[in-house]
């Protein structure tokens, strides 16, 4: 059975768009900010860990925090930028459909947000922990660091697959097992 | 100040957009990446690493930029697999997360949260860290490991993922419906 995707853009152009954002971003950091670093997403998060972490008196001095509130700033911005820049794509190709939680998963695990937000909790502190022990997240490690050729990038960027695609056969063993 | 914030919002913006447009964020097109049944993420993926990694290095070689790769340490694995888990129960990654936001998906909130728990995990027991995965870091690229001219890579690596590229849109469609 087909589903339709017409309005979706080619995945060639996609491609095209943000390999083109990459290098444009590098030369602008290297340019106004003396910085040869590609743009990343984990940074803005870790700018708003680290006001948390300011806000207790003896994680303030760790050189952790004062890295991440000196340095992420920009990134800080980028996420709110893709707020805005999700919505306003969604919007304009006419593809905004808000939900509380995947029709896919009420599809096989039943209509119950606990339980999905119980996932979703865990998820997203895996991703964090997880990215910020690997030094950046499918960003900053796949698409920035695989086209940097960064021998940790392409350590990170394998184990991102090796552990999501066993996460997601379990979820879904039903939909894995059907041709 | 305020440039870096103008910086940071076109690049979340452009970012978000693209990620939107070409479907990216979408929940059945992840999972069904990670089932293995359906590559456009992948091929999205591998066309913005191909034409990045050739711009990257050829700015490079004309000194426009300093490439800046990032180290491998243990943490690259075990950061690496931890994200991995978390970005097969979520479904998106940290970038199309926030993307999500826009597009009215509520249950992102809730993960983006989680991330920024995660992250002040890692900032929390940042010592245990460092003195643990991610001590004893080594610096460098794949060519500079080998000890070979960049574009000896290069090509190889271009030619390998734009291989995978042929293959996956030879034998899976883009439209059929997995789940």
């Amino acid at each position: 059975m087909e589903i339709d995707n017409s309005k979706e853009w080619h995945w060639f152009k996609g491609g095209l768009v943000v390999s083109l954002l990459s290098i444009g971003t590098y030369v602008v950091f290297q340019a106004i900010e003396h910085r040869s670093y590609p743009f990343g997403v984990t940074s803005g998060f870790a700018y708003i860990s680290a006001q948390f972490g300011s806000m207790f008196g003896e994680l303030t001095e760790t050189t952790i925090v004062k890295n991440y509130l000196s340095k992420a700033y920009l990134e800080f911005f980028i996420l709110v930028g893709l707020v805005v820049g999700g919505f306003t794509a969604s919007k304009i190709s006419g593809t905004r459909e808000p939900e509380s939680i995947p029709a896919t998963w009420k599809k096989y695990h039943g209509d119950n947000i606990y339980k999905r937000f119980f996932v979703v909790l865990i998820g997203g502190i895996l991703l964090g922990v997880g990215a910020g022990i690997a030094a950046g997240c499918t960003t900053g490690n796949i698409l920035q660091g695989w086209a940097h050729l960064s021998l940790g990038s392409i350590v990170a960027g394998a184990s991102f697959f090796l552990t999501a695609v066993i996460a997601a056969h379990i979820l879904f063993y039903k939909v894995w097992r059907t041709k | 100040m305020i440039l870096k914030i103008i910086i940071g919002l076109i690049i979340g913006f452009v970012f978000g957009y693209a990620l939107q447009r070409t479907g990216i964020t979408k929940y059945p097109r992840v999972m069904g990446m990670l089932l293995l049944k359906d590559f456009k993420v992948l091929k999205f993926m591998l066309t913005a690493v191909i034409l990045s990694m050739i711009g990257f290095h050829f700015l490079g070689e004309l000194s426009v930029i300093k490439i800046n790769p990032k180290p491998l340490d243990w943490g690259k694995l075990v950061g690496g697999l931890l994200f991995g888990a978390g970005m097969g129960l979520l479904g998106y990654c940290p970038g199309t997360m926030m993307a999500r936001i826009g597009e009215g998906k509520k249950e992102a909130l809730l993960a983006a949260f989680g991330m920024v728990a995660g992250l002040f995990i890692f900032i929390l027991y940042n010592d245990f860290f460092k003195s643990t995965f991610l001590a004893s870091p080594i610096d460098g690229n794949l060519f500079a490991a080998l000890g070979v001219n960049q574009w000896i890579v290069i090509v190889p690596a271009v030619i390998l993922f734009s291989g995978l590229i042929y293959l996956v849109n030879k034998n899976f469609s883009d439209n059929k419906k997995i789940f």
